[in-house]
């Protein structure tokens, strides 16, 4: 299909979702109610490690409007505690037991100790601030130094230890191979004339979207539970549900509302609440609500990336890497999330630690400790982002030793050939890596840029220029998916058309701002010949949609898309087939085509048919059908690639820094991705865009903070800055174009993995500005006052930092 | 009243309104609770942080979760639903769907309501305007830079429309 002329795919079609969403007639999870729900407020831990002694509910339950009040040792015993298997991936850790609310010891700041179940949301409040916690404070283990400690208070009882994952990712699974692994990895590095061994660390942050989360569910004895959830994966929580409340699933319906403010990786997890708001409704048989405050989101969700990596690379003197040793260990919080359990995304991490560099030998191994934090989950660019800011800072390091621009090499260790198989076992589909890159370099002009940064220089002024890049999955193939979380791959979608010739997409998993009724309807609208007004997607509703494990890792470009297509496909072959029947016409279905409302012979378009004529006849008047034909036009796709999918991005950054302040200013910010065929211009660039800038945050001003015993200093926006429309540069998107050859359509999922490169990008562009102090920034975030500590401690001779010292701004440097 | 409620009467999106809501209820949750117009949103519960709740009252942006219901008592207030005319988009949301300027759009009421308000007051903005202006609202989705060539681009058309008009 890709080499014929399109009417919608490829087209910059405005978006059908935007006119409710602007009007004010989106349909968010907060804009829903039922009547008679009663609404909760979550009492959660004060402390970060505590036994609790007691917890005095009494002037709660007589407060106006409660109704009730419930407590980890309420519930312990009507309740099953996770794990479960249905959230519990297929990797060797351990799966700490765990109820809703707390039970006998709260392991971090914000954990759930109590419910008030209330007529109201703001007398449930009030009584929440009546309930008496009494702790006995536990030693608070608040770091993977302090919790891997062989004397380590020990976080989970259930545990022998505080270690929750520990695997080698290139040295096989017995003790002998891992260690033949390592001795191989350590002779590389022994005999190679150029070694570089460094530590980075990257901060405890993530992407918290706009909307937080919600749950509200009602129980009904002859239909079951029906469950409301900000939720990127409702099929998931409906079996989980069932599994956990010991219902049948069929008396299970789980429903993501059509219009969600964002997820970004953090509504996928089956959370604590997943399960309270359910089992409250059911134990009291009325429906309950509860609506996340910022404060409790910050407290609890979109904290990923918490990591350090010890890191040596070997290379030949040109620049050539030859082997890499990693020791990668993760802050993993108290682990208790189901799903993810805090060590999923760093093991995606160090699975696609080589990123798109060709390194024959690695030996990488990740260890992950429980901390009293909360678990890490998943935020986008699930478990890269630390590794992609390491590989990265390492290249531009090892351009430095051999003398040779950044560039040189990227361009002799990017992967060259494809498919390739990486150290680590990732099947590096298609594409060309080094196209793209060389694009990108050819858009920001590296010879001209290096000209004004020498004649800058003289007159004391410092602007930089760095890269970065990344691979990333366009969604997860059913062979490493099942083996990662016990789930399928596949993307799934149905499509109807009904006897007005109007077409239904039902899709299981739920959109969160991601733009999937534009671009599936482009696709359908394609196939038919129809226009996409003509199309309705509905989404997220386990009653009427078939499987699918999730809106998540861009998975929605790459196999949801091409379910769509291929059902259409079906649906399309169909009517052709029908359509010939009828005219008795010598011809095969390809001859048929469907365009502009009609459905016509390539060769005779006189001889049409109205599409809605002809769904009609299939739909309402099946007879005289063709032998064996069925009535009826709905068909549904489960869609699984061949091989899995990565896509590959390149970014470029421009900067200038001000070294009496350490202040620097984003100068240009330039990307070429290739997402193969792409659908809509529009939403690929809006989501490279978005992508880039959450990076750019995430390096320069979110930080989940905590004090020394234990406290969350981060809990409302103010304190835990998100970037603002001032801080950011435009983002200028470019694209290189490679189609996929394992979609239907060539097209490959992206927005997942953008923010990637761009930690790496940002620091090697600092770097390369102030390369004359040889400063070198391994750890994020980064933000002027560290930039000038280290100049100084470089005794830098760049005088003391004066008032409105800041030099002119340099536009497109 | 001494029950802990207020009388409020004031106009909403044109109509008139009379309730009796509690004295502490803010003007967010009035409005979306009580008179259901849930295009205004919360983000930030109520630290006025985020401008997902940002509407007019008596022609001037401001963020609904600042204010309680009883303060706008005998005041205009404008929310997104009342921002286009009839079925006609209000320029600003015409520019937006034109620049895919929203994705998730849960930062959108509020960000139209403020940009509709900033361009009454600067009618040629320089982008640099348009990115100080935006200084009171949070978009996790977009990264910005849609937004503001949707302003700019809403602002000429404007322009055009009040030349035709004049």
């Amino acid at each position: 299909m890709r080499n014929e002329k399109f009417a919608w795919i490829g087209k910059k079609a405005v978006r059908k979702e935007d006119v409710r969403l602007m009007s004010g007639r989106g349909q968010y999870f907060a804009d829903m109610q039922l009547p008679g729900v009663l609404h909760c407020f979550i009492v959660r831990s004060m402390r970060a490690h505590a036994k609790i002694v007691s917890i005095d509910r009494a002037a709660a339950k007589q407060s106006a409007g409660v109704v009730a009040v419930f407590t980890g040792d309420d519930i312990k015993d009507h309740l099953d505690p996770l794990p479960h298997p249905i959230v519990v991936p297929n990797l060797p850790g351990k799966f700490p037991k765990h109820w809703p609310l707390a039970v006998g010891k709260v392991k971090f700041h914000g954990e759930p100790v109590a419910v008030i179940v209330a007529t109201d949301r703001y007398l449930a409040e009030d009584a929440g601030e009546l309930v008496e916690v009494v702790y006995e404070d536990l030693p608070y283990v608040g770091s993977p130094e302090v919790s891997s400690r062989p004397d380590a208070t020990l976080i989970h009882e259930d545990l022998d230890n505080n270690e929750i994952f520990s695997m080698s990712f290139t040295g096989g699974f017995t003790e002998d191979s891992v260690k033949a692994n390592v001795d191989e990895i350590e002779a590389i590095i022994n005999s190679a004339p150029v070694v570089i061994s460094r530590k980075f660390k990257t901060h405890r942050v993530g992407v918290t979207p706009l909307e937080t989360r919600g749950v509200m569910a009602k129980w009904d004895r002859d239909d079951g539970l029906t469950c409301w959830a900000t939720t990127q994966r409702p099929h998931i929580d409906r079996l989980a549900l069932a599994e956990v409340l010991n219902i049948p699933t069929h008396m299970v319906r789980v429903i993501a509302p059509r219009d969600q403010g964002g997820g970004f990786g953090t509504k996928a997890p089956f959370y604590r609440e997943s399960i309270l708001i359910p089992w409250l409704a059911k134990t009291l048989g009325r429906p309950v609500r509860w609506l996340e405050s910022r404060e409790e989101s910050l407290m609890v969700v979109g904290q990923e990336r918490d990591q350090r990596h010890e890191m040596t690379i070997a290379a030949d003197k040109e620049g050539k890497i030859l082997g890499m040793r990693a020791r990668v260990v993760a802050d993993n919080g108290d682990g208790c999330m189901g799903v993810y359990w805090g060590f999923v995304m760093p093991v995606l991490g160090a699975a696609t630690l080589p990123s798109g560099y060709y390194l024959p030998k690695c030996d990488i191994q990740l260890r992950s400790y429980v901390t009293n934090k909360p678990s890490l989950s998943p935020s986008r660019s699930f478990g890269s982002y630390p590794g992609r800011f390491v590989i990265e800072r390492l290249v531009d390091i090892l351009a430095k030793e051999v003398g040779k621009e950044p560039v040189e090499i990227r361009r002799i260790n990017l992967v060259s050939s494809l498919p390739h198989v990486t150290a680590t076992g990732c099947h590096l589909d298609s594409g060309d890596y080094l196209k793209a890159f060389n694009s990108l370099v050819a858009t920001v002009d590296l010879a001209a840029f290096r000209e004004k940064q020498t004649a800058l220089r003289r007159q004391g002024r410092y602007i930089g220029l760095g890269f970065g890049t990344g691979v990333e999955i366009s969604g997860i193939a059913s062979d490493v998916f099942v083996q990662l979380e016990n789930q399928p791959g596949y993307g799934s979608a149905t499509i109807r058309i009904d006897a007005r010739g109007r077409v239904q997409v039902l899709e299981g998993d739920a959109p969160q701002g991601t733009s999937h009724e534009t671009t599936f309807s482009q696709v359908v609208a394609e196939n038919f010949g129809i226009h996409i007004a003509d199309v309705v997607v509905q989404t997220g509703d386990t009653a009427n949609t078939p499987f699918g494990s999730g809106s998540l890792g861009a998975r929605g470009g790459s196999y949801t898309v091409s379910a769509v297509h291929n059902a259409c496909r079906t649906l399309r072959d169909k009517m052709a087939r029908i359509f010939i029947f009828d005219r008795k016409l010598d011809l095969h279905v390809g001859d048929i085509q469907f365009e502009d409302g009609f459905v016509f012979p390539a060769l005779d378009p006189k001889n049409r048919i109205p599409f809605a004529e002809l769904a009609d006849r299939i739909v309402m008047k099946p007879v005289n059908m063709p032998p064996g034909e069925e009535a009826g036009l709905e068909a549904t796709s489960y869609f699984e690639a061949a091989k899995p999918m990565f896509y590959f991005g390149a970014h470029a950054c421009m900067v200038e820094v001000f070294p009496k302040t350490g202040e620097f200013e984003i100068t240009r910010y330039v990307t070429c991705e290739d997402a193969g065929t792409v659908i809509n211009p529009l939403v690929v660039e809006g989501q490279i865009q978005g992508g880039v800038v959450q990076g750019l945050s995430n390096a320069m001003f979110e930080e989940f903070l905590y004090d020394e015993h234990g406290q969350q200093l981060t809990t409302t926006l103010e304190a835990y800055k998100l970037a603002i429309a001032p801080d950011v540069p435009h983002v200028e998107v470019t694209h290189s174009f490679t189609p996929c050859p394992h979609t239907p359509l060539g097209s490959r999922g992206i927005g997942e993995g953008i923010p990637g490169p761009v930690p790496g990008a940002l620091t090697n562009a600092l770097c390369d500005a102030l390369a004359p102090f040889d400063i070198e920034i391994n750890e994020l975030p980064v933000r002027s006052d560290k930039i000038w500590r280290m100049l100084r401690e470089k005794g830098a001779d760049i005088g003391k930092p004066e008032k409105g010292s800041k030099q002119p701004e340099l536009q497109n440097a | 009243m001494s029950d802990g409620t207020a009388k409020i009467k004031t106009t909403v999106n044109g109509r008139q309104v009379e309730a009796v809501v509690p004295v502490r209820m803010l003007l967010v949750d009035f409005l979306r609770d009580h008179l259901q117009l849930t295009g205004t949103h919360v983000g930030c519960t109520f630290e006025g942080v985020c401008g997902a709740c940002t509407v007019h009252l008596d022609g001037e942006a401001v963020k609904s979760c600042m204010l309680l219901a009883a303060q706008v008592c005998g005041r205009e207030v404008l929310t997104v639903e009342g921002l286009a005319r009839d079925d006609e988009l209000h320029p600003l949301q015409k520019a937006f769907q034109d620049a895919h300027a929203l994705q998730c759009g849960y930062c959108t009421p509020g960000i139209l309501m403020n940009m509709s308000d900033f361009l009454k007051r600067n009618p040629e903005p320089s982008e640099n305007e348009i990115r100080l202006a935006l200084v009171g609202n949070i978009c996790r989705c977009t990264g910005y830079s849609h937004i503001v060539e949707a302003v700019q681009n809403a602002a000429g058309t404007m322009k055009v429309a009040a030349g035709r008009s004049l």
